[in-house]
């Protein structure tokens, strides 16, 4: 009974003691949160030699290559990072950007062009 | 209120208008007054109460309505009146809509009780701590009203516990009001008021020798109040929202205001009882000696309804204190924790009283 008590009397202390402490609110829209490094957000590709390694590691089959578009399909990724990871050139990178959310399904289909390879390949 | 009232009789004299319309509409302008501070105490209530709670909790509460979310209540009061009025099919209509205006009145007129000054009292009865420990337990009844014609078994249920709750605390709040009443020998608020002034200053007011009744009156009136820990009849884990789940809209929007009408009042008259009502901490009113002449003499009035407001959010600061730190109870716990502890330990807080006022009742008398 008495232990009980000092256990509520402390309970009621260390509540107290928290009103005086700056809160951890994030304000969202105004401040954003810290991504760690190795963070795995939107993918971002620049550079591919098409070698299609990426569309045969990824689990969710996310990845597509239909002659100079390179595109992910947003609705699909699981953000595991298998293609930036097996990559030959490291043309994939994962970015630190998490703010995805839209209101046309259109934009969840990214779409990046290949360029300047094709030359190289020829010869 | 009779220097008030000659004032205003007075005051009517001098522009010729008869004395039978100042009669008339002065007993109209304090039920006004009453009324727009209890909305406008409400508004703040609520803010006070969320902001805090965020604090507690290391949060921020609400900012985004107006300047640091001085606005929130309003945007949320705004957005109840919009919503739609429903009343569930197999609902006994007429009591239906009729519980949440039954919960409001009692809350009116329990605040036309309370001394707000010593010449604003609406409603100033030789009984009147009697009549409002009466009308602190009508809400009791119109939340049954409402659990019972809602035709929902989580509104019967929160209902039923509610009177269960009630019949168990009400107890102790009365031998707890009775042990104060000993001490003042007036069932008057503002005979009591005047009881605790003495050259003891803060420590002569009833929290110091009652400090056993003070904190029971604290406990048990959060469990009249329906606040956690005692919150059973609203457990949402259990209830849904207990009697107010069929209520929406502007129905619901009179619930909440009953609720905080009736937190804002009780607060009050526990100061009134423990905490010195309307009298200044100082031992003498700062407004005399900071305003000379007429202004200053007047000013008295509002600086006591200022102590006694202070003293009112005091307790309310303790109550979401107490909401913030403690878990609800269970039903059962609730009911024992009642009876097998705060009652007895209310009966032995009179007797003490009893004894003190007869030995050195010189003191405290
Ligand atoms: S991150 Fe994973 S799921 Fe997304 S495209 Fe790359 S391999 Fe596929
Ligand atoms: S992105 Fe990298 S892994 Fe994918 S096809 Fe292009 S070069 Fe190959």
């Amino acid at each position: 009974m008495l232990k009980e008590f000092y256990y509520m009397l402390l309970s009621f202390l260390t509540v107290f003691k928290h009103l005086f402490k700056r809160p951890v609110t994030l304000e969202y829209p105004e401040k954003k949160s810290e991504v760690g490094e190795r963070f795995r957000g939107k993918p971002y590709m620049k550079g591919c030699i098409k070698c299609g390694t990426c569309i045969k590691v990824c689990p969710a089959n996310a990845i597509k290559i239909e002659d100079n578009d390179f595109i992910f399909d947003m609705k699909k990724c699981i953000f595991c990072g298998n293609c930036s990871f097996y990559c030959p050139v490291k043309a994939i990178k994962m970015t630190q950007n998490y703010e995805l959310a839209t209101n046309d399904v259109n934009d969840l289909k990214l779409l990046y062009k290949i360029e300047g390879r094709e030359n190289e390949r020829l010869d | 209120m009779n220097y008030l009232y000659f004032l205003y009789i007075e005051f009517l004299a001098k522009h010729n208008i008869p004395k039978i319309f100042g009669d008339i509409t002065f007993y109209v302008i304090p039920a006004c007054i009453i009324f727009v501070a209890l909305i406008l105490v409400i508004l703040v209530l609520v803010l006070f109460e969320r902001k805090l709670l965020g604090w507690f909790t290391q949060r921020k509460g609400p900012n985004r309505v107006g300047f640091w979310g001085v606005l929130q209540t309003l945007a949320d009061a705004f957005k109840l009146l919009c919503k739609e009025n429903i009343t569930p099919i197999g609902a006994d209509r007429a009591v239906f809509n009729l519980a949440p205006i039954i919960m409001f009145l009692p809350v009116l007129i329990a605040l036309g009780l309370i001394p707000f000054s010593s010449e604003f009292t609406f409603m100033n009865f030789q009984t009147n701590v009697l009549i409002y420990v009466i009308l602190a337990t009508f809400p009791v009844l119109s939340i049954l009203l409402a659990g019972w014609a809602s035709n929902n078994k989580y509104s019967l249920i929160g209902g039923v516990r509610n009177v269960a709750q009630i019949l168990a605390y009400e107890l102790p709040i009365s031998f707890t009001v009775l042990s104060v009443i000993v001490l003042a020998s007036s069932m008057n608020l503002t005979q009591i008021t005047l009881a605790q002034s003495n050259q003891y200053g803060v420590l002569g007011w009833y929290w110091f020798p009652c400090i056993i009744g003070f904190g029971l009156m604290l406990i048990c009136t959060l469990a009249e109040l329906n606040r956690c820990p005692f919150d059973l009849p609203e457990a949402e884990s259990e209830l849904i929202a207990g009697y107010n789940t069929e209520y929406s809209g502007m129905r619901f929007a009179l619930f909440y205001l009953s609720e905080y009408g009736m937190l804002f009042a009780n607060s009050l008259f526990i100061s009134v009882l423990f905490l010195g009502g309307y009298l200044s901490p100082f031992g003498k009113y700062l407004s005399p000696i900071l305003f000379s002449g007429p202004v200053g003499n007047i000013l008295i009035y509002f600086e006591q309804a200022f102590w006694l407001f202070a003293k009112s959010f005091l307790i309310i600061f303790i109550f979401i204190w107490v909401r913030a730190t403690l878990p609800r109870l269970a039903s059962f716990d609730l009911l024992k924790f009642s009876w097998n502890i705060l009652l007895p330990l209310s009966i032995v807080n009179l007797l003490l009283m009893s004894l003190l006022k007869f030995f050195v009742g010189g003191v405290y008398a």
